[in-house]
């Protein structure tokens, strides 16, 4: 009688295991999704204010072309090839910021604000987007969620690969 | 771009009304927070109900727990964990904003207890414990919950991925800076003076290694004085000074705000000679602000707050001599004093609410993802039953 209650007791802690567990990797793939759609937004605006910056007085025409081509590729980039359009556009951000910085007129500057603050939450968004999924990452390489198939059909993340210096 | 109003939910591990730097902080962050037009809920532990402040709810009686060398007056247990559900059921926040959500403590039961935009901001920094490989395991599923962490120094970080295993972004604590910046400066506390501010009684503030420095001081710059202020019984500390350098000491006792930088703005040098246990030093970044020249021991926190070397001078923490020698460099120097206080109030600047107060925004504006509002967790609904039924 005893070894029935005990079993049925084991069973019951590891039915409550498991699925803690899986409300635990749900919570984290929801996370990696919405932090995802932050990041996202947040880069779409800064290629829209860098096409702003191209088309204001601070650029000249040769980093202005060299800018807009750039926005351009980051916002039409697919996944595969975001990554390395991100960049591209800091580079470009970079390059134009450096030399820009004692000509800039108060209007401009304007622009070259909201590009410092959208700079400074994207730095953030990258922090967070990258938690998430590395923490995912330990989380599904447990052998538990494997053999379980917790995970069920939620694709698993990638690691985007950021300059870790954006501007 | 504080912008749109927010319902912000924010948890105090320790007792509200103790004096302490994370209750200082979430002060100053709530009451910042209120002016800038949004709705604030602060729920702590209290001691006496009646002085509260109308944004703060009580979560209930501390108790004393031994913690990270000093005393922590923390709650928690079921009665507690029922309080802190139902002020999350009942407050609707659009975000939590929990203070040390590692120790056991009343924002851990928020962390276990609610579910959605969730910002955790680690104040302590400590040495790698063994107790960690025991306790990890619970605390991790909590910890992850957090859509954004905050350190409030290199140091906290460190402690962050040494015990927990995940990164956070760094951001300071904050000052009113310019409460700092108008100090006059007043002539009793002018010439060869050495401030000192804390509490001294208490052996981690290092006042005993600022008292074995200053025989070799007075034998440099015979008129010397050195002005101690902050809370405590000075008896003690006067009796274990040398008879003869006695008169060199002044006890202020406790001083007010604007005492406070009038000192900053008067004394030559201000010393920080702490021995460990700070994870960020507030009062350094306020001396910094009210324009002192600083000298602080070479422990982590104040070493990266003073940019190595840049803003203030180090010198070797718990080593006398090398203090006297620092100090006595700086009194005879006053091109470099003032120097070191130029680039410190600039540094101090960085830390003003105005500034420190927009990163922490932005960091909720990044765990807010579209009207999704904190609720319970749904993982903890049988617990939470099985609670419920116990109380009754």
């Amino acid at each position: 009688m005893t070894q029935w209650f005990l079993g049925i007791f084991v069973l019951l802690i590891s039915l409550w295991y498991l699925t803690f567990l899986a409300t635990r990797l749900d919570r984290l793939h929801h996370r990696v999704e919405t932090s995802w759609a932050n990041l996202d937004v947040l880069l779409q605006k800064r290629a829209a204010v860098a096409l702003e910056i191209a088309h204001s007085d601070i650029a000249d025409p040769a980093s202005s072309l060299l800018l807009t081509g750039a926005a351009y590729q980051a916002r039409d980039a697919n996944i595969a090839s975001r990554s390395a359009a991100e960049s591209g556009l800091s580079g470009a951000l970079g390059l134009l910021l450096e030399d820009s910085e004692h000509l800039s007129t108060a209007a401009d500057n304007a622009l070259l604000t909201e590009l410092s603050s959208l700079t400074d939450k994207i730095r953030v968004a990258i922090a967070i987007h990258t938690d998430a999924v590395t923490r995912t990452q330990m989380v599904r390489s447990k052998i538990i969620v494997k053999l379980f198939r917790l995970a069920g059909t939620a694709p698993l993340p990638v690691t985007y690969e950021f300059e870790s210096d954006v501007l | 771009m504080l912008n749109r109003s927010l319902k912000i939910g924010i948890v105090c591990p320790y007792s509200w009304d103790t004096p302490g730097g994370v209750q200082n902080h979430i002060r100053d962050l709530a009451e910042y927070l209120i002016q800038a037009g949004h709705q604030v809920s602060v729920l702590a532990p209290v001691m006496d109900e009646e002085k509260l402040p109308y944004y703060v709810v009580s979560a209930g009686k501390p108790i004393s727990i031994p913690y990270n060398g000093a005393v922590a007056r923390v709650l928690f247990g079921p009665v507690a964990f029922s309080r802190v559900r139902q002020w999350i059921s009942n407050g609707e926040f659009d975000l939590l904003h929990l203070h040390e959500p590692a120790i056991p403590s009343i924002s851990l039961l928020a962390c276990w207890a609610a579910e959605g935009p969730m910002v955790g901001t680690f104040h302590a920094a400590a040495k790698r414990q063994k107790i960690i490989f025991a306790i990890g395991p619970i605390l991790e599923p909590a910890i992850e919950k957090l859509s954004a962490r905050i350190a409030v120094s290199e140091a906290a970080r460190l402690t962050l991925t040494d015990h927990l295993d995940t990164d956070a972004i760094v951001i300071p604590n904050g000052i009113y800076a310019s409460r700092y910046h108008n100090g006059i400066p007043d002539k009793k506390w002018q010439g060869n003076t050495i401030g000192f501010i804390g509490r001294f009684e208490e052996p981690r503030k290092g006042l005993s290694v600022l008292l074995a420095a200053l025989p070799v001081i007075a034998r440099f710059a015979p008129d010397v004085k050195v002005f101690v202020a902050g809370p405590g019984d000075p008896t003690d500390v006067e009796k274990s000074i040398d008879p003869q350098l006695r008169h060199r000491f002044e006890f202020l006792g406790k001083i007010s705000e604007q005492e406070k930088a009038n000192f900053m703005s008067s004394v030559s040098i201000y010393v920080a000679p702490n021995t460990g246990g700070e994870s960020f030093g507030i009062i350094l970044a306020e001396a910094l602000a009210g324009g002192a020249c600083v000298v602080a021991s070479d422990i982590p926190a104040f070493d990266d707050l003073l940019g190595q070397g840049q803003f203030g001078a180090l010198f070797k923490s718990e080593d006398s001599t090398d203090l006297a020698k620092v100090i006595i460099d700086l009194l005879r120097d006053e091109k470099k004093r003032s120097e070191l206080a130029t680039a410190g109030r600039a540094r101090g600047q960085s830390f003003d609410w105005e500034i420190v107060a927009q990163q922490i925004y932005s960091v909720y504006e990044m765990s807010i993802v579209g009207s999704e509002k904190v609720k319970l967790a749904s993982d903890t609904r049988t617990w939470n039953r099985f609670l419920s039924k116990d109380e009754k």
